[in-house]
Parts: C-alpha cells; sequence; structure tokens
C-alpha cells in the first residue's frame, strides 16, 4: 500500500520537474524544482535546479556579449561613415579650380594621383571651364611625387577633352622623376603644352591673352563698320 | 519616313561669310548623314568660309555621330571652309576622348561669340598671308 503510494509521491514528483523544466524550456529561468525532502531523488532534484542556476548565468553572459558586440557594430558603423564622409570631402577638397586671372583657370594638384581622383578632377575642371569660359587652364603638379601610366593617360585625355570644349589646357611642373616615368612609359607629351613652373605658365596664359585681345582690337580697327554695328 | 525626316531638317543659317548650324534635336544617324550633305552644298551655294557648328544642347554623342563630326571639318576644309566645333558639354567631350576619337583637325571653342572670333582670326590671317 504505502509502494503504491510511494510510486504516485514520485510520479507526482517526477511531472514537478517535468512541469518546471518545461517552464525553464519557455524561457522562465526563476523557476526552481525546490524540493523539500530527503531522499534518493531529492539529489536528482537538487542537480537539475544547478543546472538551471548555470544556465541562467549563461544566458546573462551571453546576453551581455551579444549587447557589447552589437554596441561596438554601431560604433564601427558610425566610424565608416566618418570615413566615407572624410574621404568625399578629400576628394572635393583635392581638386580646388580656381580663376587666377582674366580667362586663365588654374588646377593645382598636391599628392598621389590615382585613377578616381583624376577622373573626378577632370570632370570639375571640364565643368567649371564651360561654368567660366575660361579658355585658358592651367594643371599644376608640382606637388605629385610621381605617376603611373594610368594617371598620365587621364591627364592626357584631361587635356584633350579641354581641347574638344575648346579651351587650352597647360600642364606646368613636371617634376625630373615624373618627365623619367613618362618618357620610359613611352607617352607622348609632345601633343601638350607644358611648361616648366607655375609662373612660366601664367605668363604663357597672360601673353595668349593679349594676344587674343590685340586681335580682337585689331578686328575692330580694321572693320569699322562692324564696330558700328 | 521621309516626310518625318524633313520635319526635323536642321536649319542652315548664314551670316555673312560664315554658316551657323545649331542642332537642337537629338542626332539619329540619318540624320547626321542629310546634315553633312546639307552643309556641304551650301557650303558650295553661298561660299562661305566658316562653319559653326553648335552642339551644346546635345547631351550624348556616340561614335558615328562623332566620326560624322570630324569628317566633316576635313570634307569642309577641303573645300576652303574651316569648321569650328561650339559649345561641346564636358560629358560628351570625356565620351569622345574615352571612345578615342580626339578629332585632331577639328577646331572647338567654348561658345559662339569665341568661335565666330576664332573664324574672322583665321580668314584675317589668311588674308595677311595673301597680300
Amino acid at each position: 500500500m504505502s509502494e503504491t503510494y510511494n510510486i504516485e509521491k514520485v510520479k507526482e514528483r517526477i511531472s514537478h520537474i517535468e512541469d518546471i523544466l518545461a517552464s525553464v524550456a519557455a524561457g522562465d529561468m526563476d523557476a526552481r524544482v525546490n524540493s523539500e525532502t530527503e531522499d534518493d531523488l531529492s539529489g536528482i532534484e537538487a542537480a537539475i535546479d544547478l543546472l538551471i542556476d548555470d544556465l541562467t548565468d549563461e544566458l546573462k553572459q551571453r546576453e551581455k556579449m551579444q549587447k557589447e558586440v552589437e554596441d561596438k557594430l554601431i560604433k564601427i558603423q558610425e566610424q565608416q561613415k566618418t570615413i566615407f564622409q572624410q574621404q568625399a570631402d578629400l576628394m572635393e577638397l583635392s581638386s580646388p579650380v580656381s580663376k587666377v586671372w582674366d580667362n586663365t583657370l588654374i588646377l593645382p594638384v598636391i599628392g598621389t594621383l590615382d585613377s578616381q581622383r583624376t577622373q573626378i578632377m577632370m570632370e570639375n575642371l571640364l565643368e567649371k571651364i564651360v561654368e567660366t569660359g575660361c579658355t585658358i587652364s592651367i594643371l599644376d603638379i608640382t606637388g605629385v611625387p610621381t605617376v603611373d601610366t594610368q594617371v598620365a593617360n587621364h591627364l592626357l585625355k584631361t587635356v584633350t577633352s579641354a581641347r574638344l570644349l575648346g579651351a587650352e589646357c597647360i600642364i606646368s611642373g613636371i617634376s625630373p622623376a615624373i618627365a623619367q616615368t613618362i618618357v620610359h612609359l613611352g607617352i607622348d607629351l609632345s601633343s601638350i603644352r607644358t611648361k616648366a613652373t607655375l609662373q612660366d605658365a601664367m605668363i604663357y596664359a597672360m601673353k595668349q591673352n593679349k594676344l587674343s585681345e590685340n586681335v580682337k582690337l585689331q578686328t575692330l580697327f580694321t572693320n569699322p563698320d562692324e564696330n558700328e554695328d | 519616313m521621309n516626310t518625318e525626316l524633313h520635319e526635323k531638317r536642321i536649319p542652315i543659317i548664314k551670316i555673312g561669310n560664315f554658316l551657323i548650324v545649331s542642332i537642337q534635336v537629338d542626332m539619329h544617324d540619318k540624320l547626321a548623314i542629310q546634315l553633312q550633305s546639307q552643309i556641304l552644298e551650301e557650303i558650295e551655294k553661298t561660299g562661305a568660309k566658316g562653319v559653326l557648328i553648335d552642339i551644346s544642347v546635345l547631351e550624348m554623342v556616340d561614335s558615328f555621330i562623332g566620326r560624322m563630326l570630324s569628317g566633316m571639318a576635313s570634307m569642309a576644309s577641303i573645300m576652303d571652309a574651316a569648321v569650328v566645333i561650339v559649345g561641346m558639354q564636358p560629358a560628351v567631350a570625356i565620351t569622345l576622348v574615352e571612345l578615342g576619337l580626339e578629332m585632331p583637325g577639328v577646331d572647338t571653342a567654348l561658345n559662339m561669340e569665341k568661335g565666330m572670333e576664332m573664324l574672322e582670326r583665321r580668314i584675317k590671317d589668311e588674308d595677311y598671308k595673301l597680300y
């Protein structure tokens, strides 16, 4: 009689353990078996309680770590955003085209050139030529340490595109190293007007302006009829 | 088809010694060929010394149109007329250079006014050489 009672009791306790495990599995980490009696089964019950404790700790730690990782990720994303922004700013800052004299634009280039940068420079310069209507532009590469084939090609393309728009593009400040590279690479710069220094380029531009102005004056002088119109 | 092309004829205006062609519509190949012969006929008829082709409205120039333009410059120069291409857009210039069409023999100007000056100067120079 007592045995059957015991079995009933044991069944009850086992089902209690099952319930507790089920609620733990469902996410309730506060559930414990908490057995009051002292027998063989209570050892298992205590062990299960201990396991649940450990599991709770593990889960808490994992959550903490996950949060940390997420925070770090957000931080990194923000940093990346800043880097992209700065890169864009640098690109804009790195190719300032300014009008320095009547009819004369200047584009000083400082630092190493890569394809992307030369591309942006080229676009900026052409846009500015159309915007200001300047017919002479000076590309000053005094501050450029080295060029490679691609960059030299881009420079050539810039000069040719400027010519197609109807403007002349002068390259000034070619350093000995760049001159050597260009000749070694077999790039023909003979069709492009190059000047030793920015000063020489400016003098050339001014002379060129004076020349076209003189021609304009001559035209006015020799065609008084057109002048009256 | 013919009438359609006829409607889209690009006007060629004669001012003084020059012909002015302002391309205001998107060029397609047939129109380009038509324009080429039209301009050459007009040069013959009027004895113009210069042709100004304004392409400032053209957003896109393909290799065919590019070749047509540079071809026209050499054809006109054989007929003793200088061709100046006026107002090319930066994007078009970049495209042409990327396509390898650098148009070595063609004169270009930023705008109509500068193109006109250029032609006047050129004619003056030639007159000067003659006398």
